[in-house]
């Protein structure tokens, strides 16, 4: 039995850097939260929304794809770097939001940079808050990825010996050169998708699809 | 080994099935049967385990991936522990019923057990209940098994049943009319499966318009074959949206209510279906109840069916109400603790006189006690006193 009764579909929304550009995409859909929701420090954990058949609630990042995965929330807005990840069966990823820009890549020190040779790596040691697109992506070229699994800070790995190349998100890649570390490859480009329950889509596609539809029009006219 | 476990632990994606699970599950899976007997589809048993390469010949590479193997000390040869009941049923009509007369109409229900429990569903062991119609093409047969999901899940008392039809093959055939090589078309499958819009442009460049346009069809099923009518596709596809709009006209006809999606890109685990597919979903339940098809049998007949999880379904249906126990004390007569049995009483019998019966009957879950040839509430009895 789903606790969440038949009447209001959630969308989980992630905290942090996605966040912020997705408010006003969600205004443009014409989602509009509660005046609490805007508080940083709210203890609040469900928002309500114009909208009487939708609520909001704000969860990490990862942890969207999780929810809406086990149809917590039917709907969710999450970085394509969460859905490689995961690469959950029971999600859909209908929309391209064009906002959380960044991509996914490869860093070692700028020091051993310059004299590698990836083409000739059998195995590598790799700190990550990614750890199975990393195994994945290496396993594509022949090389083993030994993982080791942070939740934060990945770059001071190689500062402290835990492992000489990371896999992370760059943006502008100010991150990176603070750290003296240079971008070898890039994995992916990564922006946040809109995300829905597959099996929500199929038994309430009646309330979910117009949604779907409100944010694809608010998403191409960003 | 770990020698201080608990003995109660249990490998991961097993349980033990308790009071009064088990014998609900057990009910509900002989009503399912008998919905399915009662329209000509009659019983086989297949074992648990038989020879791999009989096992696996036919079906999906899902299906190998998820099954158990081990060494039969005897033949000395593989054997495979099935994880699906489906190809051993196929199996036996191209087999042993070969030559029994078409269509053939055969049910079954067991115990599966698969290598990885799924992300919804942690279980590896779970039941199957299903129905199997082979030799026998053609929209009529493809409706036959959505009327007959239905109407056995209504019997059985389910509230709300949303199914979800698919053409798993049409993408294929769209891609490979268009030029489209194997491996574009698994990349394909891969974005459609994960209604990826933004992902199909990269694989499909200046012909992305056609999938895009399948992947936005899906919805209400006479709204989505709409929409598809719009869409320009390939002669092949069409003869197959033809077919799969006769059959939801067929269901229409004897399930005018019936709560229909029609999702024409959906592919995932339909590796081996071969035409007109569905999913059963219910509102009450996480996930699938279970799925049908399409397929070829490895003697190369057509043939669908499909199949109900049974510990799935039980978390979507109605819980039966407890059954009604007596305590009958020890001296109480044969004749009527029968008597009591056939007014559909439980009876518990004391093995013991008791000073306190009432007690006992409390202790031992019984709502009633019988006094002097009487069922009396445990409750009022102890008031009267």
């Amino acid at each position: 039995m789903r606790a969440e009764g038949a009447a209001a579909l959630v969308m989980a929304l992630p905290k942090g850097r996605i966040l912020e550009e997705a408010l006003p995409l969600l205004e443009r859909a014409g989602i509009r939260p509660e005046p609490e929701f805007a508080r940083e420090d709210s203890r609040q954990l469900r928002f309500a929304t114009n909208l009487p058949g939708l609520v909001l609630v704000r969860v990490r990042s990862f942890d969207v794809a999780t929810f809406v995965a086990f149809d917590a929330a039917q709907l969710g807005i999450v970085g394509s770097d969460v859905l490689m990840e995961f690469d959950y069966p029971e999600l859909y990823a209908p929309v391209d939001l064009g906002i959380g820009r960044c991509r996914l890549s490869v860093a070692e020190p700028e020091s051993l940079a310059d004299e590698d040779r990836p083409e000739r790596w059998s195995h590598v040691r790799i700190a990550t808050k990614y750890p199975e697109l990393t195994r994945r992506h290496f396993a594509r070229r022949g090389v083993q990825a030994e993982c080791i699994r942070l939740s934060g800070a990945v770059e001071l790995a190689p500062q402290l010996g835990l492992s000489q190349r990371i896999v992370d998100l760059v943006a502008s890649g100010a991150t990176l050169r603070a750290n003296r570390l240079a971008e070898v490859e890039t994995i992916a480009e990564v922006t946040a998708r809109l995300i829905v329950n597959r099996a929500a889509l199929k038994t309430r596609h009646a309330a979910i699809q117009p949604l779907i539809e409100r944010i694809r029009e608010a998403a191409h006219a960003g | 080994m770990d020698r201080t476990a608990d003995p109660g632990l249990l490998p991961q994606g097993l349980r033990d099935i308790l009071p009064p699970d088990a014998s609900f599950e057990a009910a509900a899976v002989e009503r399912l049967l008998a919905a399915f007997a009662a329209r000509g589809y009659e019983r086989v048993k297949p074992p648990l385990i038989e020879f791999e390469d009989g096992f696996l010949k036919g079906a999906g590479v899902d299906v190998a991936r998820q099954t158990f193997r081990l060494m039969d000390p005897e033949s000395r040869r593989m054997l495979a522990l099935r994880s699906d009941i489906t190809p051993q049923v196929a199996r036996i009509a191209a087999t042993r019923l070969k030559n029994a007369p078409r269509p053939l109409r055969l049910s079954y229900a067991g115990q599966v057990l698969q290598v990885s429990g799924g992300q919804l569903r942690p279980e590896r062991q779970f039941g199957q209940a299903g129905v199997e119609l082979i030799g026998a093409d053609g929209p009529a047969a493809d409706a036959e098994m959505v009327l007959l999901a239905a109407e056995a899940l209504a019997e059985l008392g389910l509230p709300g049943l949303a199914i979800d039809l698919n053409l798993p093959t049409l993408v294929a055939t769209v891609a490979r009319s268009l030029g489209f090589d194997d491996a574009a078309v698994a990349r394909l499958r891969l974005v459609l499966d994960r209604k990826d819009e933004a992902a199909v442009r990269p694989i499909a460049g200046d012909r992305a318009g056609v999938f895009i346009a399948l992947l936005r069809a899906f919805g209400p099923a006479e709204e989505a074959l709409r929409r598809l009518g719009d869409v320009s596709l390939p002669d092949g596809a069409r003869a197959e949206l033809a077919q799969l709009a006769e059959a939801v006209a067929q269901i229409r006809r004897h399930a005018p209510a019936l709560e229909l999606t029609l999702d024409p890109v959906e592919h995932r685990g339909f590796e081996y279906q071969s035409g007109i597919s569905f999913v059963l979903f219910a509102p009450e339940a996480r996930g699938e109840l279970g799925r049908g098809g399409r397929y070829r049998t490895q003697a190369g007949e057509s043939a669908t069916g499909f199949t109900l999880y049974t510990d799935t379904l039980l978390r979507a249906l109605p819980r039966p109400a407890p059954a009604r126990r007596i305590l009958l004390p020890a001296d109480a007569g044969a004749e009527e603790g029968a008597r009591l049995r056939r007014q559909g009483w439980v009876t518990i019998a004391a093995l013991s006189d008791t000073a306190d019966p009432i007690a006992e009957a409390r202790r031992l879950g019984c709502s009633h006690l019988l006094v002097r040839g009487a069922a009396e509430p445990v409750e009022t009895s102890r008031k009267k006193r």
